[in-house]
């Protein structure tokens, strides 16, 4: 028998507990950004992956048809009233396209709330760390004059650890995922909750799915999904049903954030060693060798037998690196299938279609 | 005769539907195509009487359904056309192939191991582009019917680059290009390209190793067949019944089931 997983708290709910207590709330978009700083000046980062499902329309006149719909949505959202309940939009310059959205906010349909554009390098080297943590560092002036607080270093770095405990049982939810009484759609649950909870919150969480193992362990044929977004989460449900299961991930909001902890002292560099020292990254601009590596360490560690590269259309940094990461993949013996996706359309019978074919193809 | 039968396929396609009975020896015994209706469970019905009236009774003869329509097929087992195409193919050609098969209102491409395997695939689905509907689209639009599109291609040397794969683009295009005065067979052989070359891309994500195999509508289009061959360059062999391939392959899973 499994024993179910509490119920998690939504996002709206934990929004109106933090306005309740005085608190102020951040819309970060994808994907890496400095939670620990924004917590430090009491600013409950709210991820806003699109969100999936809601009408683009809003967001059309200002982009071009071949945007990715994470941030086609993300600006709808934002001028139809979706983020009124933010103080403060952070927008990461993750890519083109969101660093395009910056752009637009900053110059052209400026929302009411102050927006925080950042750089991120494209690199792992002690230089790359040195940069974003002044990035850092400028946000942080820049907080200070929006919010009018200043956090003490002290204050930071107990934010910085507090964020380090979250993420360390995020990784033994993903190391241990076989074993936990959830199926693939309440696992993603459970991780995704990261995108919004307090990081106080989310501990809790993990400690109680991390305590509610399965009888046996869960069974089916063993997948990686690497991607963006696991949307429609329908798609996870699919999965089970088809008789696989999720071994490991390599998703922008999930395995790709499994962030080391940091050993700086200065709280900034910490934040930034953490990000940078991440698992590899399109989008940080991970060379391709890497990326495979990652890829096939994942798979010889959770014995997948397959991978499926679920992207959203239009993404170009996942894109590029698809033919190189599927031929290397192939050569050691790995199949893989692409299956795109935009956030709002509803799972099509062809994505079970190419689900089907994969797993017929090493059944 | 019933006894003769021991595997039934059924290929629900979203432009036509395939049935294909096989003997013990895998050999097609039997075969009805007809364009697919909105109501599949009757046509199915219809077609298993067909085939019970040519074969005799078929109780207890295994079956395997595929195909878009697959799920509201009444089969012993439901198998994707990508794994069915493949093991079609492999009974006819007897190697690994690339096989490219144009559907009605899809396409895909797989590369069938030496085992008769799939190793790869890829498959375009979503937009009509490098699909026979492109195609009949464009037909309908230039009033001519779908059986000459290709003779038409061929009938000429002449040919007009149409830059759009976008199925409304190009006939956007056609539309600007009747208007200049271009004469249809230029235009038709341009269309054909432009559904060739998105097809070609389509192998390179799956790589192209020789022989390769066209199935499906569009290889009874014969426009296809010569720019696919001159686009890849290599030469393009055709099933005896492209357009029983997934058909085929689903009796054959029946019977190896069967057998099992």
């Amino acid at each position: 028998m499994r024993k179910a997983v509490g119920p998690i708290a939504r996002r709206s709910e934990v929004i109106r507990q933090q306005r309740e207590r005085g608190g102020w709330v951040a819309a970060v978009l994808p994907i890496h950004y400095p939670r620990a700083l924004l917590r430090s000046f009491d600013l409950l980062p709210i991820e806003v992956w699109g969100p999936p499902g809601i009408d683009p329309d809003h967001g059309a006149a200002h982009v071009q048809a071949y945007v990715c719909s994470i941030v086609r949505n993300a600006l709808s959202f934002i001028l139809s009233g979706g983020l009124d309940v933010a103080d403060v939009i952070m927008v990461p310059h993750t890519c083109d396209s969101l660093q395009g959205l910056g752009s637009l906010l900053l110059d052209l349909v400026r929302p009411r709330q102050p927006v925080v554009p950042f750089y991120l390098p494209r690199g792992e080297r002690e230089c790359d760390i040195q940069f974003l943590a002044e990035e850092f560092r400028a946000i942080s002036r820049q907080l200070e004059e929006i919010t009018g607080r200043s956090p003490s270093l002290l204050e930071l770095i107990e934010c910085v650890k507090r964020d380090e405990e979250a993420d360390g049982l995020l990784g033994s939810l993903h190391h241990r995922r076989n074993e936990l009484a959830l199926n693939s759609y309440e696992f993603y649950r459970v991780l995704r909750a990261r995108e919004y909870l307090p990081s106080e919150d989310f501990v809790e969480l993990a400690r109680s799915c991390l305590a509610c193992a399965a009888e046996a362990p869960n069974v089916g044929v063993p997948l990686i999904l690497s991607g963006i977004v696991p949307e429609p989460m329908s798609m996870l449900a699919l999965i089970d049903e088809l008789g696989a299961r999720i071994v490991a991930d390599d998703l922008a909001c999930c395995g790709r954030r499994l962030y080391p902890n940091g050993v700086s002292e200065d709280p900034f560099v910490r934040m930034a060693e953490r990000i940078v020292r991440s698992a590899p990254d399109p989008t940080r601009g991970s060379p391709l060798a890497d990326r495979s590596e990652h890829l096939l360490r994942l798979a010889a560690g959770s014995e997948a037998r397959a991978v499926v590269f679920h992207g959203v259309k239009f993404c170009e940094p996942e894109l590029f690196d698809l033919p190189v990461l599927r031929e290397e993949l192939k050569r050691a013996g790995l199949p893989s299938v692409i299956i795109e996706v935009d956030l709002n359309d509803p799972l099509s019978h062809q994505v079970r279609t190419r689900l089907e074919a994969l797993l017929e193809m090493i059944r | 005769m019933s006894h003769a039968v021991r595997g039934l396929g059924i290929d629900v396609g979203s432009t036509t539907a395939k049935m294909v009975a096989v003997g013990s020896n895998a050999e097609m015994i039997w075969h009805w195509l007809e364009p697919a209706e909105p109501r599949v469970e009757e046509q199915v019905a219809r077609f298993l009487d067909k085939a019970a009236a040519a074969l005799g009774p078929l109780s207890g003869i295994p079956s395997v359904a595929t195909g878009y329509g697959r799920g509201l097929v009444p089969a012993m087992r439901r198998v994707t056309e990508i794994t069915c195409h493949a093991r079609g193919v492999y009974r006819e050609f007897a190697v690994g192939v690339t096989l490219v098969d144009i559907g009605g209102q899809d396409s895909k491409v797989i590369r069938v191991g030496s085992r008769g395997e799939t190793a790869d695939f890829s498959m375009n689905d979503k937009c009509a582009a490098g699909t026979g509907r492109f195609l009949e689209v464009i037909a309908q639009r230039l009033a001519v019917p779908l059986e000459r599109l290709g003779p038409i291609a061929l009938g000429t040397s002449e040919e007009v680059a149409i830059s759009s794969t976008c199925t409304v683009f190009a006939e956007s295009e056609v539309i600007s290009l009747i208007a200049r005065g271009v004469a249809v067979g230029a235009i038709l052989r341009g269309l054909h390209r432009a559904l060739v070359k998105r097809v070609v891309a389509m192998i390179r994500t799956v790589g192209l190793v020789a022989p390769l195999v066209l199935s499906g509508g569009g290889a009874c289009n014969p426009a296809i067949c010569q720019l696919l061959a001159e686009e890849t360059g290599m030469a393009v062999h055709l099933p005896r019944h492209p357009q029983l391939v997934g058909a085929h392959g689903a009796a054959l899973i029946a019977l190896e089931k069967d057998a099992d």
